[in-house]
């Protein structure tokens, strides 16, 4: 079979015709798509592991919250054992109840200081001063035990203990302390 | 045998050659290519719809678990914060100075011939914890100064075991002028003060008062 000029033209032209649409049809067609889902799929290969980690972090939540009633058991406990109210209205009524309770008639409070604390938020300290005018030494050292175990949010920075001049069984005693308050 | 003439040759041949023809060919052939091409296209085209189902549900998912993570993030900083500031608390409250056993072991120490008349002590520092005692006070007996000597060196020796880096020494010792009736004996007196320090807590100790012996 002899291929006439006009048939060669025409395989010619239908040649680069095929070869245009098959062009177009990867370039225009096909190709954006594959591209796109390979974008998608990469996409969906992102997500995967952020929403394994959110997943993760709130099961991790969730357990820690299991967990920090134990946790946090001293802090709330240490919070309980703080009154409501300015401590100005209550620490020293309260010294000077501790006091009385211990056989030690006269103590009288004010406040000195106030400090915030940076390792503890939430919690403020308040130095006071504490004047003990008239106390006996073996009483005043028991009630000194006493209040360092029964408030463990108290500290005594300083003591100054002086012989009494008109009685030798007496001692005047001022303390320094340092008290942890709400913020 | 019989002579056949084929005088229609020339349209069968021009049929035949109809039916091969090039561009006949070449137009089912592309159209096949075509067709090829379409199916792909569609099958690709229901894949994308399948991937970019997945995605969207992916993407909703973390939507609805995105907010929830940082909500449970936030709230993990402040468990965090809570149990940290716990922990704290109680190394504060373990770590703290107690005076009462300290007192207990300088009633022990004073001698019956010696007169406390003033005592003071004092914190200072954050880290390690350092303790300063002012002793001062009146000795008595046939040798007052040995007596208050004998003081410094007992409170050292005293609190050595309970607490480190003790330090005993005499800031003054003079020698009284009055003298006192002990024992029915009049005897001597020197005025002293003494200067003890040590270390009352740092990070690797606990209180005294709960440190075994």
């Amino acid at each position: 079979m002899k291929l006439g000029k006009e048939e060669i033209q025409k395989i010619v032209l239908g040649g680069l015709l095929l070869l245009g649409v098959v062009y177009s049809y990867f370039d225009l067609l096909l190709g954006p798509l594959m591209k796109h889902a390979e974008q998608t799929q990469q996409g969906i290969g992102a997500l995967g592991p952020e929403i394994a980690n959110a997943k993760a972090q709130m099961a991790k939540t969730k357990q820690m919250e299991l967990d920090s009633p134990q946790q946090t058991l001293p802090m709330r406990q240490a919070l309980a054992m703080i009154p409501e109210g300015s401590p100005v209205a209550w620490f020293p009524t309260r010294t000077a109840d501790f006091f009385k309770k211990q056989g030690v008639d006269k103590a009288a409070t004010r406040m000195t200081g106030e400090s915030s604390d940076k390792d503890l938020p939430g919690f403020r300290k308040i130095t006071w001063g504490v004047d003990l005018p008239k106390v006996e030494y073996v009483t005043f050292a028991q009630a000194i035990a006493a209040l360092e175990n029964e408030e463990p949010l108290l500290e005594i920075s300083a003591m100054q203990i002086d012989a009494s001049r008109d009685d030798v069984e007496m001692q005047h005693v001022f303390l320094t302390v340092n008290n942890l308050v709400k913020q | 045998m019989a002579l056949r003439l084929n005088l229609y040759h020339e349209v069968i041949r021009a049929k035949a050659l109809k039916r091969r023809d090039p561009l006949k060919i070449s137009i089912w052939g592309i159209s096949a290519v075509l067709g090829c091409f379409a199916l792909w296209y569609f099958f690709e085209l229901v894949r994308m719809h399948g991937i970019n189902d997945e995605y969207l549900k992916a993407k909703g998912e973390f939507s609805r678990v995105e907010p929830q993570a940082k909500v449970a993030r936030k709230r993990e900083e402040e468990l965090n914060q809570q149990a940290a500031t716990s922990v704290k608390m109680v190394k504060r409250i373990e770590g703290r100075f107690y005076w009462a056993p300290l007192l207990a072991e300088l009633t022990q120490v004073v001698p019956r011939e010696v007169q406390i008349s003033r005592l003071g002590g004092e914190l200072s520092g954050d880290a390690v914890r350092r303790c300063s005692l002012s002793i001062d006070g009146l000795s008595a007996g046939t040798d007052p100064r040995r007596v208050a000597e004998d003081l410094r060196t007992a409170i050292a020796d005293r609190l050595s075991p309970h607490y480190k880096n003790v330090t005993s020494t005499f800031k003054t010792l003079e020698d009284g002028t009055e003298m006192i009736t002990l024992d029915g004996k009049q005897v001597g007196t020197a005025t002293f003060a003494i200067i003890v320090q040590f270390t009352a807590s740092d990070d690797t100790q606990t209180a005294p008062g709960r440190r075994k012996k």
